[in-house]
């Protein structure tokens, strides 16, 4: 008891020292410039989205939920919708499918391929999207003339830029848990490989293979380039966006209605960002490369 | 029978030779320790009786069954390793139960073998926690669960103490111990630390650079080691060079022994600590000697000494009982004897 009495009395003026003083206020002032950085922008697309003019005042001359109305009933943006959210699930499903073996394989049976694997998720930052988009365009009028211009071109392409943020995750969750050692473990108590991977392997890399997935989605809903070169004559929501920008002239609110879309586009990707992060809580997961990967059995994940 | 048996087994990495033509027979139900230091193959023979590595070249064998192609997970073996290994995504029980269900047993057959193995490491109150809820030890003994739980016919432990505090080392190697004898199962140990594999063993394979250079039992190891590197290697071991005159080595006053075969001028007498005999006063047998320094071990004393023989100063450590040691100073001479009985001599 003495003991302790004597620790906390030590310890109490040395916390007051941490979060006191003028240390505490920079903090506070720090977080708060980013937060208005942040969401003045969203608030201030938020407010557009109900305006009915919003000319010379600070604030918008009146309000209406005509934009919201106009944009939910129309059955463009819902397609367009609907296409954007298919095209970006499948490019997720497809780069999990293909990287998880992958990366795999590279860490527990071929550590050689690691260099391959890495310089080739390193390929899709070193080219311009546009320029993968015409090597797709050129490669696919050679190969298999059918695709050009289909939306599984589109999808291919989306999974080809999109894989590194799959691998990354994915990757880094694998060294975080050690799964080279896991997967010896379970073969020496008798798995099979597909016991192994099924039952050891994905329970403890789930968190980065959510975080990648959500990643690529992400990558995959708001690419413009590649849909518009790829994607001729099909409605994303990207490409949407752009024919409204251009179009402001001649279409009345159109500038709202891309409110309204920006705003739905935000609460999708905000609802699965909230998803992975329920998903993750507490799992230790490296994003990306360099990062330092935390060991979890060090976290206190319970 | 249902022990191994390993035949010139060799194993390249690159131009690195991490086993060479190793042989080694483990009895049934014996415990052999696989003792030097890293790099010197160990883990490497370990992980090819396991089947995570494939020999270049020899043979292993598993109850006198040849195993050498036969994969890991269909090889009658359970290992446990030093990270303790764990599936962070199971609890204690469903680790332990894991190699039961992937082999496709019964619910009604794997529930009492899980309950059972509990018992048998301790951690019927920990059943339901997960790894990071548990301690290393703990940690350990799941493991050692979960190994034993399929009733292997060979248990492999890969320093499994090594992550742990000196006190919950200590006492989980004796656990680990009486559960081998319990169970009655052939194991293998491998270790860097001499007292940890004269401890736990029925018998040590002391190897170095890829080979095994004595197998022996602790007691006798420890006593006549046949070559320099378990001397060195296995307990603390004066090694002393000294002149060779007639094919005889000696140190004036106290011993002389044949030279060892091979020995050119010079060989290196090998004698425990303990062997050496010190006493007050320039009278009775041995040589010369001062006391340079006195280090208070508990039990034992031990002092670093400096004598004389053929011209050239020679350094001894003697391990005297501390009561005795009290009545020697710092600085003193005294006279300093080993028993020629257990001096053994290789060429330098």
């Amino acid at each position: 008891m003495a003991v302790s009495a004597v620790t906390a009395a030590t310890a109490a003026p040395e916390r007051r020292r941490q979060t006191g003083g003028p240390g505490r206020a920079a903090r506070y002032l720090f977080f708060g410039a980013a937060l208005f950085y942040l969401c003045v922008p969203m608030i201030a697309v938020l407010i557009y989205s109900f305006a009915t003019r919003w000319t010379a005042n600070v604030l918008p001359d009146g309000y209406t939920l005509e934009w919201w109305q106009a944009t939910l009933s129309n059955p463009r943006i819902q397609s367009a919708f609907s296409t954007s959210i298919m095209l970006a699930t499948l490019t997720a499903a497809i780069d999990i499918a293909l990287v998880v073996p992958a990366a795999y394989w590279s860490r527990v049976r071929n550590a050689r391929i690691r260099h391959v694997v890495e310089v080739t998720a390193a390929l899709p930052f070193a080219l311009p999207y546009i320029v993968i988009a015409f090597g797709l365009m050129q490669f696919s009028g050679m190969v298999a003339p059918q695709f050009q211009g289909t939306f599984l071109l589109l999808v291919a392409g989306h999974a080809a830029i999109a894989f590194p943020f799959v691998y990354w995750a994915v990757d880094g969750a694998m060294a975080a848990a050690g799964i080279e050692r896991l997967s010896e473990t379970a073969e020496a108590c008798g798995a099979s490989p597909f016991q192994a991977v099924r039952r050891v392997v994905i329970p403890n890399i789930s968190a980065g293979i959510v975080s990648g997935g959500l990643l690529s989605f992400a990558a995959s809903f708001g690419e413009f380039a590649m849909a518009q070169i790829i994607g001729r004559g099909m409605d994303t929501v990207p490409l949407w966006s752009a024919e409204m920008i251009r179009s402001y002239s001649d279409t009345a609110g159109s500038y709202n209605r891309l409110a309204v879309v920006t705003l739905l586009t935000f609460a999708v990707l905000f609802a699965l960002s909230a998803v992975v992060v329920y998903w993750n809580r507490g799992q230790t997961v490296r994003l990306l490369p360099g990062a330092g990967a935390t060991n979890p059995t060090e976290g206190d994940r319970r | 029978m249902s022990g191994v048996s390993l035949v010139g087994v060799t194993k390249m990495y690159g131009q690195v030779r991490a086993l060479d033509h190793v042989s080694v027979d483990v009895c049934e139900g014996e415990l052999l320790a696989l003792l030097g230091p890293s790099g010197c193959g160990k883990t490497t023979l370990l992980r090819c009786v396991a089947g995570l590595e494939r020999p270049d070249r020899g043979t292993v064998e598993i109850g006198s069954r040849d195993v050498t192609d036969v994969q890991t997970r269909r090889r009658p073996i359970g290992m446990v390793f030093q990270s303790y290994a764990l599936f962070p995504n199971m609890t204690v029980r469903q680790n332990i139960a894991f190699p039961l269900e992937v082999r496709h047993m019964s619910r009604k057959a794997i529930t009492p073998r899980v309950e059972e193995m509990l018992d048998l490491v301790h951690l019927t109150a920990q059943a339901d926690r997960y790894p990071k809820q548990i301690s290393g030890g703990q940690a350990q003994r799941c493991a050692l669960g979960r190994a034993l739980a399929p009733n292997p016919e060979v248990l492999l432990l890969d320093e499994p103490l090594s992550a742990l505090d000196a006190v919950v080392r200590g006492r989980l190697r004796d656990e680990i111990r009486r559960i081998q004898q319990r169970v009655g199962i052939t194991a293998i140990y491998v270790t860097h630390d001499q007292s940890e594999a004269m401890a736990i063993a029925d018998r040590v394979a002391v190897m170095n650079a890829g080979r095994v250079e004595q197998i022996a039992a602790p007691a006798d190891l420890y006593e006549m080691p046949s070559t320099q590197f378990s001397a060195t290697f296995v307990g603390s071991r004066n090694a002393v060079e000294l002149v060779v005159r007639n094919g005889k080595l000696g140190i004036p006053g106290s011993f002389h022994i044949d030279a060892p075969e091979g020995s050119n001028g010079h060989a290196l007498a090998f004698f425990r600590p303990e062997d050496v005999r010190v006493s007050k006063g320039d009278s009775g047998p041995g040589m010369d000697a001062r006391v340079e320094l006195k280090i208070f071990l508990g039990s034992t004393t031990r002092l670093h000494l400096v004598g004389e023989a053929d011209g050239l100063p020679i350094a001894i450590f003697g391990d005297l009982p501390s009561r005795q040691a009290r009545l020697i100073d710092e600085g003193e001479t005294v006279r300093v004897d080993v028993d020629p009985d257990h001096v053994q001599a290789f060429p330098v």
